[in-house]
């Protein structure tokens, strides 16, 4: 069976290990981006069933990465952004540029397994 | 040699602004050249260091993402933790690798929330990492001390409570600033008790941070704000104000008209607003001759 592949674009190298391991357990195939530019170019190459972008990033914002998916690459992907307190405007945006859900950190990484797998339901 | 005499001859013979000015220009270059190369030590230092902390970094984040997996539905620490734990306590005897591990469980302190944040928490005291804390709170140094006090804040002590509490009269205003931060952050409204023993100021920015503070907590159920509306320290006054009025206090209504005589303007002032907010009192300009201390402040009149 084919694993669901997952980009995760986060700044924070623990928070993307923490996740990498916790998804990895669920089998998916995570690939990692340490900013939005790697993320744009991992969906670019890999073509992801699911994105996972922090809002503020080094390079390209998490709003640029979810413009780019959408706008130049043409492509309907997931993407799930995380957001931090005070930034419910950034969260506004990225839902009118086509984001899929959010979650604001601190979150709970349980939780964003049952969301992810929701979204694969 | 007979070159460097003549020259020791003519800088004898010269006029005595340009001896000055020669021996300024030789000072001038050995303070550049020795500035240089204080830098470039400076920043090899610093390249170093930097190096060490990414490879502690690396070592230590999966082991601590390791521990972090490998609890089980118990309380009790497994065996794998225990295991990583003792390696993480000996490692961290030595100050670098003890900021590296400080750093990755502050960073994902502000990033998890749940069971997995109580796991850092239980790491952070079975490491002995709050040991070293409670150390540093000790130094003489004030931005030490400042620093120890956001780390048992991020990780939410309380049970360094007594300890951090000593420092709210503190003479460095940053110290005080984080040791309020801290207990209103770890013990929500009760936190607030320390403005009965407040003796300094509380700056305008100190009370906005403290309200903000307040005003993310979940349970908005506020104690008694009394005592500090009769407090002898006009900001503690002014601060009890402000909660007055963001928590429509109305019962405080006899205080409020009380402070209208306060001998400080800025609190008859804010005691007049917060009168208005509240009870729809009007604010008159017309001053009151028989109350000379409220002349320029006007009085109040029941609309």
């Amino acid at each position: 069976m084919q694993r669901h592949k997952i980009v995760l674009a986060e700044d924070n190298s623990t928070l993307s290990l923490l996740l990498k391991y916790r998804l990895e357990k669920e089998g998916f195939e995570l690939l990692i981006a340490a900013d939005g530019k790697e993320a744009v170019e991992l969906v670019e190459h890999h073509d992801p069933d699911l994105v996972l972008t922090d809002i503020m990033m080094p390079f390209y914002s998490g709003l640029e990465v979810i413009s780019h998916i959408r706008n130049k690459l043409k492509k309907e992907t997931p993407v799930i952004i995380f957001s931090s307190a005070g930034q419910e405007e950034m969260v506004l945006k990225a839902f009118s540029l086509g984001a899929s859900d959010f979650m604001t950190k601190p979150f709970s990484p349980n939780e964003l397994v049952i969301r992810v797998k929701r979204l694969f339901s | 040699m007979i070159t460097y005499q003549h020259l020791i001859d003519s800088f004898n013979k010269a006029p005595f602004i340009i001896q000055f000015a020669f021996i300024a220009v030789i000072i001038m270059v050995i303070a550049i050249v020795s500035l240089i190369i204080s830098l470039k030590v400076i920043r090899s230092f610093l390249k170093i260091k930097d190096k060490e902390i990414l490879k502690y970094k690396n070592e230590y984040e999966p082991l601590l993402i390791e521990y972090l997996y490998s609890g089980n539905e118990n309380e009790e620490l497994t065996e794998t933790q225990q295991s990583i734990i003792a390696k993480i306590k000996e490692g961290i005897k030595g100050a670098s690798r003890r900021k590296s591990v400080i750093t990755i469980l502050t960073n994902l302190m502000n990033e998890v929330s749940g069971e997995m944040s109580d796991s850092i928490r239980t790491l952070y005291h079975e490491t002995g990492l709050i040991d070293y804390a409670i150390i540093r709170l000790k130094s003489k140094r004030w931005h030490i001390t400042s620093k120890a006090i956001v780390e048992l804040r991020r990780f939410k002590i309380q049970e360094t409570h007594d300890l951090v509490s000593e420092f709210i009269n503190h003479s460095k205003v940053e110290v005080r600033k984080e040791t309020q931060i801290y207990l209103v952050h770890l013990f929500k409204f009760e936190g607030l008790s320390f403005l009965d023993d407040l003796k300094t100021p509380l700056s305008e920015w100190h009370q906005l941070l403290l309200l903000e503070s307040l005003l993310n907590l979940e349970n908005q159920q506020i104690g008694n704000i009394k005592p500090w509306l009769n407090s002898s320290n006009t900001s503690v006054v002014l601060f009890a104000l402000k909660l007055t009025k963001i928590y429509n206090q109305f019962e405080m209504k006899h205080e409020l008209i009380e402070l209208r005589m306060h001998p400080d303007k800025e609190v008859r002032r804010s005691a007049i607003h917060v009168l208005n907010q509240l009870f729809g009192y009007e604010f008159e300009e017309t001053p009151k001759p028989k109350n000379r201390q409220l002349k320029s402040e006007g009085q109040i009149v029941i609309v």
